[in-house]
């Protein structure tokens, strides 16, 4: 393991500190009416808090100066689960399709209360599906359109979960194929 | 005892009833196709039924999902056999004997022998849930804070000792966790923690809100990022199943009964699951069997010893949900959630404030057990198909199960927000190797941690020592110790064995 990679590998563990650093600090604004041999309510985040800055400081140790930083002490699940590694991790991974999965999954949050659910949600899946570089169109879409109804109609009409409706003019969607449930 | 056999022959009654058996019919068929779908897990399946059980009846509801579990250990089996593709990690064992006694030529045969070791693994730890709840909660009942404070932190440390990843990884990903639950209303003093001014966080965070982004989009995202690379499926020899004869299961008997006693012990461990059971089982198997020297080669043993122990992890696991609250799993904390979602907690009241209920989840859990096998034995080509389905289209699927799901709990859209940000944090500790139990078990039992230590702190004078100096919890809390040490010590003799 050279210098460098060492350091990097370190990054998540110094993060880990950093927040740490910055999440005991904000304990200090938490206010209540203090009385004489009570720990208070910061005690038991700060417990918290003292147990990843110091998980983080001996990772990062390790990592630092530990001769084979690369092996820690592992969970008991890791030995056993290592001889059944199917080689999942060298895997070639696309940091494009992950931007764009994040990127649609974040635009949903952002469009669902003003398309609503049913539009948002059509719009998810199919552009979901394309990302995922299936490229059968008439499933695509379909299967899109069918799974939306049916989730509306699941979610709608049969369980009655509260689901964004929408704004104006993207309502007249929801209201639409509502109005089409309630002729069923 | 007549008075169990009573409440269990009302429970089978309650389990008839048109709404609890259509629940464990569509549980017992959901798990069984997330246990052969790859890109779900089975924690993720349960977790994605949640939003259409908001509405339904408690008992069907969390009939359903237990039959989902139960169904889920199973699944994978088929596939691992004849395709080499483990559709859960509980199923990786099967690719060493299954798969190879499949190529063998006796396809038909491995599928027999998994279907009697998920039946007997599963009927064994159903008998010894249905003896062993009701005395554990009537124990639990003599519990004060400092013994329920020992039994969640015992929860804890076996998650971490028994979890994936490093220790410090999974220290860190723990300490995440009980910092989430700290966000909102303090129980004991009514201060605002980590609020930063948003009323909707004065309430806490969901944990449903955070397993399921970290479960649920966590797993979806680290897919696509491998452009959904699966392994290409063969065409099937046969989906045929072949029973073994009762001289043949009988010449197996002691290993069978083994295995699922093993399972079920793991299984009452907080933190080991069906997946610990599975690995465990067979390693003993290969340790200390009668034919270990053959293990890995297509052996009964090989393949029985593994799918008996997931399976009766399931009954394992429901005892400690059932008697003292205490999720032993990731499909147990959904169900945990389930319970408290319709306002009832599980726990050593159960079997007194809700009995009817209980023993109708037993009876449903068997009956689950004896219908999953019999659509195992029927339905394998069917089941197998939806390996066809395409990954993008079902990602895509589970993706607005978790949106529904997010916005489901409180309707509100902070709670999807917080969803998406726990994704990430899923995606994140995935590539990062840090495990994902510690942190909503962390989650879900630091509540519950917080609030018996606090109050012990309080009826105790600041006395710490009384975790030590009581009976029970002084041993509970050396079980804890030991369960920490315990990956110290497999480290220490790694370097020995190589």
């Amino acid at each position: 393991m050279t210098e460098q990679s060492r350091l990097a590998a370190c990054l998540p563990y110094a993060a880990c500190l950093a927040l740490s650093g910055v999440l005991w600090a904000l304990t200090g604004q938490i206010t209540y009416d203090e009385r004489p041999g009570q720990l208070g309510p910061a005690f038991w985040p700060r417990v918290a808090i003292a147990v990843m800055a110091l998980a983080a400081v001996a990772e990062i140790a390790r990592r630092l100066f530990a001769p084979r930083a690369d092996e820690g002490i592992s969970g008991i699940g890791d030995a056993l689960e290592a001889s059944g590694d199917d080689g999942e991790a060298d895997e070639p991974r696309s940091a494009a399709l992950l931007l764009g999965a994040v990127l649609l999954t974040v635009a949903y949050g952002f469009v669902v209360t003003t398309f609503g659910f049913i539009l948002s949600t059509f719009l998810f899946l199919v552009a979901f599906m394309y990302l995922g570089r299936y490229r059968n169109h008439l499933v695509v879409w379909a299967s899109a359109a069918i799974g939306t109804l049916v989730f509306a109609f699941v979610f709608l009409k049969i369980v009655y979960i509260s689901l964004p409706r929408g704004t104006a003019p993207f309502d007249g969607v929801t209201q639409a194929v509502l109005d089409l449930f309630g002729r069923i | 005892m007549l008075d169990l056999i009573g409440h269990l022959a009302n429970g089978f009654l309650g389990c008839f009833a048109p709404l609890n058996m259509l629940a464990l019919v569509v549980g017992i068929v959901v798990g069984l196709l997330v246990g052969v779908l790859p890109g779900l897990t089975l924690v993720m399946g349960v977790i994605l039924v949640l939003p259409f059980t908001y509405k339904m009846d408690v008992t069907a509801s969390i009939v359903m999902l237990t039959a989902m579990y139960v169904s889920g250990t199973y699944g994978g089996a088929f596939t691992s056999i004849l395709f080499r593709i483990p559709g859960e990690p509980i199923h990786v064992p099967l690719l060493w004997d299954g798969y190879a006694m499949a190529r063998a030529g006796q396809p038909a045969k491995a599928l027999g022998w998994t279907l009697v070791a998920a039946f007997v693994g599963g009927v064994i730890s159903w008998v010894i849930m249905v003896l062993l709840t009701q005395p554990v909660a009537r124990f639990a009942l003599s519990f004060s804070t400092p013994e329920y404070f020992a039994i969640v932190l015992f929860g804890l440390a076996s998650v971490i000792a028994l979890g994936r990843g490093g220790l410090a990884n999974a220290f860190i990903s723990l300490a995440i966790g009980l910092l989430v639950a700290s966000v909102g209303t303090d129980a004991i003093f009514g201060s605002y923690r980590f609020t930063f001014g948003l009323p909707l966080l004065a309430d806490g965070i969901e944990f449903l809100v955070v397993m399921v982004g970290a479960y649920g989009v966590g797993e979806v995202l680290s897919r696509i990022e491998r452009g959904y690379a699966g392994k290409q499926i063969g065409e099937v020899a046969t989906t045929k199943t072949e029973l073994p004869t009762l001289a043949e299961i009988g010449a197996i008997k002691g290993m069978l009964i083994r295995s699922s006693l093993l399972g079920n012990i793991i299984g009452i461990v907080p933190g080991a699951g069906a997946t610990i059971a599975s690995f465990v089982s067979y390693g003993i198997e290969s340790q200390i069997g009668k034919r270990r020297r053959e293990m890995g080669s297509g052996t009964v043993e090989g393949i029985v010893a593994p799918q008996s122990a997931a399976t009766a992890s399931v009954g394992g696991a429901l005892i400690p949900l059932l008697a003292l609250g205490v999720p032993g799993s990731g499909a147990t904390a959904v169900i945990l959630g389930a319970f408290m979602l319709h306002g009832i907690q599980p726990g050593p009241q159960i079997l007194i404030t809700s009995a009817p209920m209980v023993y109708t989840i037993y009876a449903s859990l068997l009956l689950g057990i004896v219908l999953m096998c019999i659509l195992g034995y029927f339905a394998i080509r069917p089941l197998v198909k939806v390996l066809d389905f395409p990954e993008a289209v079902v990602s895509a699927f589970v993706m607005v199960l978790c949106f529904v799901g997010a916005l489901a709990i409180r309707s509100n859209v902070t709670d999807l927000w917080l969803m998406i940000g726990f994704g990430l944090v899923g995606y994140l500790f995935e590539r990062l190797r840090f495990p994902i139990a510690p942190l909503v078990l962390g989650v879900i039992l630091g509540p519950i941690a917080e609030e018996s230590f606090m109050n012990a702190m309080i009826s105790f004078g600041n006395d710490w020592t009384i975790f030590f100096t009581r009976p029970i919890s002084g041993t509970i809390m050396a079980c804890t110790l030991v369960a920490l040490a315990l990956p110290v010590l497999a480290s220490l003799r790694r370097p020995r064995n190589r």
